[in-house]
C-alpha cells in the first residue's frame, strides 16, 4: 500500500471519528430541543389548564356559600363567571390529550363537574336549602371535592410525565455531550499512534537514507538501509541502491 | 521491544471486539433502543483503531516472549477500556468508575455488578454486557488466534502466555489443533445451552445472554433477580449441567465428546472437582434444612444451584444466600476461593492447584517420616518437580495475600468485614457475588469509588493469574 493512501487513511479516520460524533451530538441536541417543546406543549399547557379549573372551582364554591347566605345577585354573578373560566380550562385540557390515562381523567372531570353543576344550577336562595349547612356539607361540598380531586389527578399525571421527560432530557443532554468527549480523547490517542507510525515508517527511513547517501558521498560506502514496508520509500531506497551499484560499476570500469 | 508489532496484534483484538459491538448495535437497532449510537460509535472507533496499524505494520510471525506478554495484558486492558465506552456514552447509572467496574467484571467473567436496576438497560447494551463475558470467557487472545488464519510462531507464544500454565497438561495436540478444540467446545456448549434454554421456554434473547454468561462462567443476567426470575426448575437444571461442564478442562471434555468418556473419570482433578462440589451441596443442604426454613427439596434445590454457581465461578443466583446460616456461607466462601478446573473458563485458585497443594503436604509428611526417600509429587501420570510445587504454593500464598490486602483496603474505606472479605474473594476468583451487601441479592454500587478500582484490579489479577499483570507492570526490569 502506498504512502499517500496510508496518510490519507489516517486523516480520514480522524475526520470520521470527529464528524460522526459531531453529527450525533447535533442530532441529540435537536432532540433535546424537540423534547423541551413537547414538554411545554403537552404537559405545561395541561397543568395550567388544571390550575385554572381548580381556581374556578374554588370561586364557584365561594359563590355557593354566598347563595346559601341569601346573596343571590352576587353569588350568581361569581358562579357564572367561574363556570366560564372552568369551561375554558376544561376545553384546553380536553384538546391536549397527549399522555396515556389523560383521556380517562378528562372524562371523569366532565362527569363529576356535570353532577356538581346540576346541584348549583337549581335554585338555592329562598328555598329550604338557604342557610342549610348540612345540605351544603353532605351534597354540595362533597361534589365540589370530587371534581377538585379529579382535576388534581390530571395535574399530577402531567407533573409525573413532566418529571420523566425532564429525566429523559438529562440523559439526552449527557448523550449529546459524551460523543464529543469520547471523540476528542480517541482523536488524541489516535494522533499519538499516527505520529508514532509516521515517525517509524516514514520519517526514520528518510533520515537513515539521507545519512546513508551522506556517508556514501563521504566514504564511498552505502550502509544497509532497512525499509520494512513495500511503499514509495521502499522503491526510493531500492532506486538509490541500484544507482549506487551503477556508480560503483562505472567507477570500476574506469 | 517493537511497539509497532504490539499495536498490530492489539489492533486485531480491537477488531474482534468491534464485531461483537456491531452485533449488539444491530440488536439495539431492531429494538429501536437508546443504546444504538453508543454501540455503533464504539464499534466504529474500535474498528478504526484496529485496522489502522495494519495499514502500516507488515505482518510478522516472530514475536518475543516479552512482546507476547505485553500483547496479552494490553489486549485485556484495552478490551476493558473499549467496553467502558458504550456504558458511559449511554449514561444512566454509569459514571466512569462504574462503567470500568462493569466492563472489567464482564471481560474477566467476574459477573459482579454496580447496577441497581439491570432491566432498565436497553437490550443492545444488555447483549454487549453478556458478550463481554463470552469474549473474555475463553480468553480474547485464544479467540483471536483461532479465527486468524496463520500466525506461525507468534501464535504459539501468545497462546502459551494466555493459557493458564496448568491448563496445558491435558492438551496433547499442536497449538492450532488445541485452539480449534477450545473454540469448538466453547461454541458447541453455548449452542447446546441456548437450545436447551429455549426448550425450557426462555426467550431467544434471554437464552443467548444466559448461555454466554454460563459457558464463560460469568454470571451477568439481564434480569434483576438473576435466574430466580424464572422460578423454573427446568431452567435451573439446564444451567446447573452447563455450569458443571464449563468448569471442566476443555481438553477432557473434547475427549469425552469424541468417545473417550473414561478420560473424564480417570482424571483425579475432575474426580476431586466433582467430589468437592457434591460434598459442598450436601453440607449446605443439611445446613439449610437444619435452619428450619427450607424443606429438604427446597434446601437441595437452592443449595445445588448456589453452591455450583459459586463453585464454578459463575455467580448466578436463585435466592439470597447472604441470609443463610454461617456454616453454609463458609462452605460457599471456600468454593469462592477454590473454583473449578484449569483449562476451563473458571477463575479462582482452581481445583488443580488444590490437589497439587494437598499432594505437596502429603509429600512433606512422608519426607519427615523417611528423610532419605526420593518422593515425587504426581497427579495421574504427570510428575511435578519441586520448582512447580513451590510455584504453586507461592501462587496460593500470593492469592490469599491479595484477597486479604484488598479486603483490608475496603474495610479502611468503611465497608463491613463480611462484604469486604467475600467481595474481595469473589472478585479475585472472578466469581461475582460475595456475602453481606455484595451478596447474590445485592450489588457493588455502595462500595466507594476507590474500592471499586481496587476490586477491578483484583479481578484483572485473578483473570491473568497474578503473574501476568505483575510482569506487565514491571516490564522495564524484565530482561
Amino acid at each position: 500500500m502506498g504512502l499517500r493512501i496510508k496518510i490519507l487513511a489516517g486523516f480520514l479516520i480522524l475526520t470520521t471519528m470527529l464528524a460522526v460524533a459531531g453529527v450525533w451530538s447535533i442530532y441529540e441536541l435537536t432532540t433535546v430541543g424537540t423534547s423541551v417543546q413537547r414538554l411545554l406543549d403537552e404537559n405545561y399547557k395541561s397543568i395550567n389548564a388544571g390550575k385554572m379549573m381548580i381556581e374556578a372551582l374554588e370561586r364557584e364554591d365561594s359563590a355557593v356559600l354566598l347563595l346559601l347566605s341569601g346573596k343571590w345577585e352576587q353569588g350568581r354573578s361569581i358562579i357564572e363567571s367561574a363556570d366560564d373560566q372552568f369551561q375554558k380550562g376544561f376545553m384546553t385540557a380536553q384538546g391536549n390529550v397527549t399522555i396515556p390515562g389523560e383521556g380517562a381523567s378528562i372524562d371523569e372531570i366532565k362527569a363529576r363537574y356535570k353532577a356538581y353543576k346540576e346541584l348549583w344550577l337549581k335554585p338555592i336562595v329562598d328555598t329550604s336549602k338557604q342557610g342549610n349547612l348540612d345540605w351544603y356539607f353532605q351534597e354540595m361540598h362533597q361534589a365540589f371535592q370530587d371534581v377538585k380531586l379529579s382535576v388534581g389527578k390530571l395535574v399530577a399525571l402531567n407533573h409525573q410525565t413532566m418529571y420523566q421527560t425532564a429525566s429523559d432530557l438529562k440523559n439526552r443532554t449527557h448523550r449529546a455531550i459524551m460523543p464529543g468527549i469520547v471523540a476528542i480523547l480517541a482523536a488524541l490517542i489516535f494522533t499519538v499512534i499516527f505520529n508514532f507510525l509516521i515517525n517509524y515508517y516514514v520519517v526514520s527511513p528518510i533520515i537513515s537514507t539521507t545519512k546513508g547517501i551522506q556517508r556514501f558521498m563521504e566514504t564511498g560506502e552505502l550502509p544497509a538501509i532497512q525499509v520494512e514496508t513495500e511503499d514509495e520509500l521502499f522503491h526510493l531506497v531500492s532506486s538509490i541502491q541500484r544507482l549506487v551499484a551503477e556508480v560503483r560499476t562505472a567507477e570500476a570500469q574506469k | 521491544m517493537r511497539p509497532q508489532i504490539i499495536l498490530r496484534y492489539v489492533g486485531l483484538v480491537l477488531l474482534f471486539n468491534a464485531a461483537f459491538l456491531l452485533i449488539s448495535c444491530i440488536i439495539s437497532g431492531f429494538n429501536a433502543d437508546s443504546a444504538f449510537f453508543p454501540l455503533l460509535y464504539t464499534a466504529l472507533i474500535s474498528a478504526l483503531f484496529g485496522v489502522f496499524p495494519m495499514l502500516f505494520v507488515p505482518p510478522t510471525t516472530k514475536i518475543t516472549n516479552k512482546e507476547g506478554f505485553i500483547i496479552v495484558v494490553l489486549s485485556w486492558l484495552l478490551s476493558c477500556l473499549v467496553g467502558v465506552i458504550p456504558y458511559i456514552m449511554w449514561g444512566g447509572e454509569f459514571s466512569f468508575t462504574n462503567a470500568w467496574f462493569e466492563s472489567v467484571s464482564g471481560f474477566t467473567t467476574t459477573g459482579s455488578s454496580i447496577l441497581t436496576d439491570i432491566e432498565a438497560l436497553p437490550l443492545g447494551l444488555l447483549f454487549w454486557r453478556s458478550a463481554t463475558h463470552w469474549i473474555g470467557g475463553i480468553g480474547i487472545i485464544i479467540f483471536m488466534l483461532a479465527v486468524h488464519p496463520s500466525m506461525g510462531k507468534s501464535g504459539m507464544i501468545l497462546y502459551r502466555t494466555e493459557m493458564s500454565s496448568l491448563a496445558a497438561d491435558n492438551f496433547h495436540y499442536r497449538t492450532r489443533k488445541t485452539l480449534q478444540i477450545l473454540v469448538v467446545i466453547y461454541v458447541g456448549l453455548t449452542l447446546a445451552e441456548t437450545i436447551s434454554l429455549l426448550l425450557c421456554g426462555m426467550s431467544i434473547f434471554d437464552a443467548v445472554t444466559h448461555s454466554f454468561a454460563t459457558i464463560a462462567t460469568g454470571g451477568f443476567s439481564p434480569k434483576n433477580p438473576s435466574i430466580g426470575y424464572y422460578k423454573s426448575t427446568a431452567v435451573e437444571i439446564v444451567i446447573i449441567v452447563f455450569m458443571i461442564l464449563s468448569g471442566i478442562h476443555f481438553g477432557l471434555l473434547f475427549a469425552a465428546f469424541t468417545g473417550k468418556i473414561t478420560d473424564l473419570w480417570k482424571s483425579s482433578i475432575v474426580r476431586y472437582y466433582l467430589a468437592a462440589l457434591t460434598t459442598g451441596v450436601i453440607a449446605v443442604t443439611v445446613s439449610l434444612h437444619g435452619s428450619q426454613v427450607y424443606s429438604w427439596a427446597d434446601a437441595l434445590r437452592y443449595a445445588a444451584f448456589q453452591v455450583l454457581s459459586i463453585g464454578t465461578s459463575t455467580g448466578f443466583a436463585t435466592t439470597d444466600s447472604s441470609i443463610w446460616p454461617s456454616f453454609a456461607r463458609l462452605v460457599m466462601i471456600f468454593f469462592t476461593l477454590q473454583c473449578a478446573c484449569a483449562g476451563s473458563t473458571s477463575g479462582g485458585i482452581k481445583a488443580d492447584r488444590m490437589v497439587l497443594f494437598w499432594k505437596a503436604i502429603v509429600k512433606r509428611v512422608k519426607k519427615i517420616q523417611h528423610p532419605a526417600a526420593v518422593i515425587m509429587v504426581k497427579i495421574d501420570t504427570a510428575a511435578f518437580d519441586d520448582e512447580v510445587v513451590d510455584a504453586n504454593i507461592l501462587f496460593l500464598s500470593f492469592y490469599i495475600g491479595i484477597v486479604f490486602f484488598s479486603a483490608l483496603i475496603l474495610t479502611a474505606l468503611g465497608v463491613d468485614i463480611l462484604s469486604a472479605f467475600s467481595g474481595s474473594a469473589a472478585t479475585m476468583g472472578n466469581v461475582g457475588p460475595g456475602f453481606g451487601t455484595v451478596g447474590s441479592a445485592g450489588n457493588f454500587s455502595q462500595i466507594p469509588d476507590v474500592g471499586k478500582w481496587v476490586l477491578t484490579a483484583t479481578m484483572l489479577l485473578g483473570r491473568l493469574e497474578i503473574f501476568g499483570l505483575l510482569l506487565f507492570v514491571t516490564f522495564k526490569s524484565w530482561k
